[in-house]
């Protein structure tokens, strides 16, 4: 195939990836622009089969911005699952559970709805369509195109390549797009917006982002016994002080109960693993008592953005905007994104309608999305919770301390500092030979007590099985590790090959013995989290896109 | 109720699906008072059916009925059940019937209630069908009036057909109208070796669990110390992991050794199909809930890449 | 070269399935829904047949409104327009009432050929394409794994039978061939393909088009269940190690293949 063949396709505006942020961003656009006499031609390029399909969170969505963005949502049928009915907030210990007494006002769900992500951006996505964008599922972004420096588009990856690399038969050669304005809407670490950052330097001056994984279960339960709209959070068991987080547990409708962990990806102990950190959960008394008589039906994890405002990045360069999980656009003391990512859309777009009529995509008409940003409750939301998560790196009771000073003082950590810097995650990870943790090859000793019976806990496999995460066989692995040498030769010694453990979906195996030893990666498994992107302690596993369409088919997670 | 069972032969030869079904037209009669007749379109096979506990067995002979054309095995049965009137039309579900029993179905206005795997007599008498590739069964009834129903290869065992003896008798059929726009040429095999797996005691099988063609190469051991041959399922084959011959399913070979042992396999019904006769299934599959437990002698919910290396140096051992 | 496809929306294979309380209907908050996966042959199949011999490609659909994405997917990759039959009184439908209406439908379009895929993944009776033939006087085919055009006036396809063995059947055009998974490789949709999809027209068919009386279905469905287990399967537990040793003893005491 040589590059003459290529195609290439001329829009005004480019998403890429059909999240909330970029559907909410190019509805908006596409809305604000006609108001204003433009016909532009809007198109959203989106990796899974189907929009929604590689959708995760809890979620409880805050209406704020579907207010602005489809007021009649509720007639419109939004696909919530309820609105928060009841809202609890525990600390459990191993074996019991103790009431927050005390919940203030900021931290309340009230007014919000419990959702599945993947409905939600279902529903949105088909409002898109009708009002005349194009979205394209089943394309990755594999590249930012570029002219001297400014993003002129992307080319989307190519499609029947075999595993040797040969073209198959049914061979696609990926498409160029061109676009005035193209905007990274990938989600969570983005794979085109780290190469951005990385090219531009766009963290320069910033907090490093840093991330949690959430993974979690939806279980049927007997007919009757969820309540739609019920809500409690959870802190303590198991993660305990020393790693951030804490359980979820929502009722959604048709008795589905939708249980989760989010952990940090800043904890010390290289042996950490989420997968089993959310069976552990299970083992509690209250949490096993909840989910009698019922049966796990799906499975599935994602990392999400915790570094809050001083970890967004500059957001613009020439031709090119970051918006949602990408930039980092996410309330970690609230455990909202949603809205702001689409929020972050919606500014984007009326940043791009400026410079649709100036007909100028350079960083200096672009980077007023910045300030966008600052002048709306974007940043008033953000800004108050600018140090939330640097302040659990001290452990959980300060955190919360510093939370509460934070709540009386517009977020100035422990009550007093504008700024508390973060470090990146992978790099809290301590070598075993530090002496300062239970981890060691043979994985945590704290995961020992847990018996996988196939019923209640299930190990990671029998997890995966039920992540309903396919990817084509015949494909060259989409997890890029740089040079497994180290994996063999350091890592083993220095951390123990965290990537086992830090992987929710076993995509990661040493196997062999001896001088035979290597790195199996199980790339089928992958259901695109980005953890192992982001927590591998000597940044050498890249995550790329696999093939379009490939990847999880989430339903309602 | 009259029942008619069409008996498949090729070169005289009874196929075994149509012997099952035929027996399962035993047990309808036995359960709602009926009369059986067998058809057949071959004089040889006629003579064996007569050996069967049957009200009769009709021969049509012509011919272009020598060799499989759906047309006219089509014409032949459409002037005989107008002829005979039967309540009930009963087939083997083989790949032959798949060519002709739909479209007699459309040519004599009657439902064809296909690929059963059974029937109970409730109220009226209901078929049991696989569906969903084997997760789920279903209940079906006729509403009223004839039908045609086909059985799966193994949802009744002929062993157990009742003996006993049965008249010939010759029906005419008026072949001089249909056309010849279904020519079929000659049969043959693809070119590669063609394993018999029909003939072997033991079978290692092996199905998408496998993950990659290099885990195969453990399969391949595990099924030489076995002293047995190693088969897959069709996306093994499909992947060109294993040669076609080595498919067992539908649209492979039907397969009844002594142990089948399949890694991996969730028991898609088209795989299920080609294998529910054998006498011995052991499974082995991390899945708890995969389908093929259903049918196994011995289940093993484990992970096949750290038990056959065990099994097979169990083996080695033990002799 | 007119052609028609026929593309059944089914689950997708690993998409979880809950009956429903009326034990005929699955729940359906859980399920992927796609093309049938031998349906999607057929239409790679029809697609190279256009490339190969000029024409064009109908895609036609019967099933609740979620189904007119089988439609969209089909245009995407090639075919040129699409037939949406859709109807809550077809619902209860048996396979040969709903070939009637569908045949009725079709009729009028006098087809060179009608394909469809060998059976759906849902109800697999597999019988559709041979009572199209019927109904619309057409040859016919299945388990088809290769088609050849001869001339203006037949199709060569190459049937599997059983055992392995193999059979090319000359069929006198019109005809109604059912494909077998496996036999190319389905395209994807381009982005061009997707786009194009809103410029392609989809007629919509209800009862009222539907030329056959009132149809009551012959068949009815009286429930769907998980099936019952009728062996007693022995679950051999333990470590690898345990399950292995154990497996020798059955094999070699029980079933007595070992020596």
């Amino acid at each position: 195939m040589t590059e003459e063949t290529r195609q290439v396709l001329d829009v005004d505006v480019l998403f890429v990836g059909a999240g909330s942020a970029s559907l909410a961003g190019a509805l908006h656009l596409k809305r604000i622009t006609s108001k204003a006499g433009l016909d532009i031609s809007i198109a959203i390029i989106e990796k899974a089969r189907e929009v929604g399909a590689h959708s995760l969170s809890g979620a409880i969505i805050d209406p704020r911005t579907l207010n602005e963005l489809i007021p009649d949502h509720l007639e419109k049928g939004v696909p919530f699952e309820a609105e928060v009915a009841e809202e609890h907030m525990y600390y459990l210990s191993s074996k019991s559970k103790f009431r927050f007494p005390y919940l203030p006002k900021s931290m309340s769900h009230h007014g919000c709805y419990v959702a599945s992500l993947g409905q939600f951006t279902r529903w949105l996505g088909k409002i898109c369509e009708q009002e005349g964008i194009d979205i394209f599922c089943g394309f990755s972004g594999s590249e930012l195109l570029y002219e001297n420096e400014k993003v002129i588009g992307v080319r989307t990856g190519d499609r029947g390549i075999d595993k040797h690399g040969k073209p198959k038969s049914n061979f696609d050669l990926g498409v160029d797009i061109h676009a005035k304005a193209t905007i990274l809407g990938e989600g969570t670490r983005g794979s085109l917006t780290k190469t951005l950052i990385n090219k531009f330097n766009l963290m320069q001056g910033k907090n490093p982002q840093v991330w949690a994984i959430g993974v979690k279960e939806l279980w049927q339960m007997p007919k009757g016994s969820i309540k739609p709209g019920y809500v409690a959070h959870t802190m303590g068991f198991p993660l305990g002080h020393d790693i951030f987080g804490g359980a979820f547990i929502y009722g959604m409708k048709n008795d589905i109960l939708d249980l989760g962990l989010v952990m940090g990806l800043d904890y010390k102990d290289p042996s950490i693993d989420s997968h089993h950190e959310l069976q552990l959960l299970k083992t509690h008394p209250w949490i096993r008592s909840l989910l009698k008589n019922g049966k796990m039906i799906a499975y599935g994890a994602k990392s999400l953005p915790e570094g809050g405002y001083f970890s967004l990045p500059k957001l613009t360069v020439d031709g090119a905007m970051l918006i949602g999980d990408s930039a980092g656009f996410m309330n970690g003391q609230r455990l909202k994104g949603i809205h702001l990512a689409m929020k972050s859309g919606m500014e984007a777009a009326e940043t791009i309608l400026n410079a649709l009529q100036k007909n100028d995509f350079s960083d200096s008409t672009l980077s007023d999305f910045q300030n966008r940003i600052d002048k709306s409750w974007i940043k008033t939301e953000l800004y108050k919770v600018r140090n939330f998560h640097q302040a659990f790196d001290y452990g959980l009771i300060p955190a919360l301390v510093n939370t509460g000073l934070g709540l009386l003082t517009g977020g100035r950590a422990w009550g007093l500092l504008n700024h508390l810097p973060s470090k990146n995650g992978h790099e809290h990870l301590t070598k075993l030979d530090s002496g300062s943790h239970s981890g060691g090859n043979g994985g945590n000793s704290k995961y020992d007590q847990l018996e996988f019976d196939g019923n209640y806990l299930f190990d990671k496999v029998t997890n995966v099985y039920h992540s309903a995460t396919a990817h084509d066989e015949d494909q060259i692995p989409h997890l890029h590790v740089k040079d497994t040498d180290i994996c063999i030769k350091r890592c083993t010694e220095e951390f123990g090959n965290p990537c086992k453990y830090f992987c929710p979906a076993d995509v990661y195996e040493m196997t062999g013995e001896d001088n035979n030893r290597r790195l199996q990666i199980n790339f089928s498994n992958c259901v695109h989290c980005k953890t192992c992107d982001i927590m591998d302690p000597y940044q050498i596993i890249e995550w790329v896109p696999p093939e379009g369409g490939d990847g999880p088919a989430w339903v309602n997670l | 109720m009259k029942i008619l069972v069409y008996i498949q032969q090729d070169q005289g030869k009874i196929n075994t699906v149509s012997l099952e079904a035929l027996k399962g037209a035993q047990e309808i009669a036995a359960q709602t008072g009926g009369t059986i007749s067998a058809l057949s379109f071959n004089s040889d096979v006629t003579s064996q059916l007569a050996g069967y506990d049957l009200a009769e067995v009709l021969l049509a002979e012509d011919d272009k009925l020598n060799t499989f054309n759906p047309l006219f095995y089509l014409k032949a049965l459409e002037d005989i059940a107008k002829a005979e009137s039967p309540d009930i039309i009963v087939f083997g579900h083989s790949y032959e019937a798949r060519d002709w029993a739909p479209r007699l179905s459309a040519r004599l206005d009657i439902p064809l209630i296909s690929d059963c795997i059974g029937f109970k007599k409730e109220d009226k008498l209901t078929f049991i069908r696989s569906i969903y590739q084997g997760k789920l069964n279903s209940d079906s009834v006729v509403n009223n009036g004839a039908f045609i129903v086909s059985f799966q290869s193994g949802a009744f065992r002929a062993d157990g057909l009742q003996s006993g003896s049965a008249e010939i008798r010759n029906v005419t059929v008026d072949l001089s109208a249909v056309n010849d726009s279904i020519s079929p040429e000659e049969k043959f095999q693809e070119a590669e070796q063609a394993v018999d797996l029909t003939q072997a005691d033991v079978i290692v099988s092996v199905g998408r669990g496998i993950g990659k063609e290099e885990n195969i190469a453990m399969v391949r051991e595990l099924s030489k110390t076995l002293g047995g041959e190693i088969a897959a399922s069709r996306p093994v084959v499909d992947a060109g992991w294993l040669e076609s011959s080595r498919q067992v399913g539908s649209s492979g070979q039907t397969v009844s050794p002594k142990l089948y042992l399949a890694l991996g396999i969730s028991g898609a019904i088209q795989h299920v199909v080609g294998m529910k006769g054998s006498k011995n299934i052991v499974v082995i599959n991390k899945d708890a809930n995969a389908p093929l437990f259903e049918i196994a002698d011995y289940g093993v919910v484990g992970d096949i890449f750290e038990i056959v290396p065990k099994l097979i140096s169990g083996i080695q051992d033990s002799q | 070269m007119k052609i028609c496809v026929l593309i059944k929306q089914v689950p997708d294979k690993d998409s979880s399935l809950n009956i429903a309380d009326d034990h005929l209907t699955l729940v359906e908050n859980n399920i992927t829904w796609v093309s049938n996966e031998s349906d999607n042959y057929a239409l790679e199949e029809a697609l190279l047949l256009k490339e190969k011999h000029g024409g064009e490609v109908i895609a036609c659909t019967l099933g609740k409104d979620s189904a007119k994405q089988v439609l969209k997917d089909a245009l995407a990759k090639g075919a040129d327009r699409g037939i949406f039959i859709s109807d809550s009184s077809f619902e209860n439908l048996d396979i040969l009432s709903l070939g009637k209406v569908i045949s009725s439908t079709l009729e009028k379009e006098n087809f060179d050929l009608i394909m469809t895929g060998l059976q759906s993944d849902d109800q697999g009776n597999s019988q559709l394409g041979l009572i199209l033939a019927e109904l619309l006087n057409m040859s016919h085919g299945t388990l088809v794994m290769g088609t050849e055009i001869m001339g203006d006036s037949t199709i060569k396809v190459k049937k599997e039978l059983e055992g392995g063995w193999f059979q090319w059947t000359k069929l006198s055009l019109p005809a109604s061939i059912s494909i077998q998974s496996g036999i190319n490789s389905p395209r994807y949709a381009t982005l061009k393909g997707i786009m194009m999809v809103k410029k392609k027209p989809v007629d919509e068919v209800t009862a009222g088009d539907v030329s056959f009386d009132a149809l009551e279905p012959k068949v009815s469905i009286n429930k769907i269940y998980v099936p019952d287990k009728t062996k007693e399967t022995q679950f051999i537990e333990g470590s690898p190690e345990e399950i292995s040793e154990k497996l020798v003893e059955i094999f070699k005491n029980d079933i007595k293949v070992l020596n």
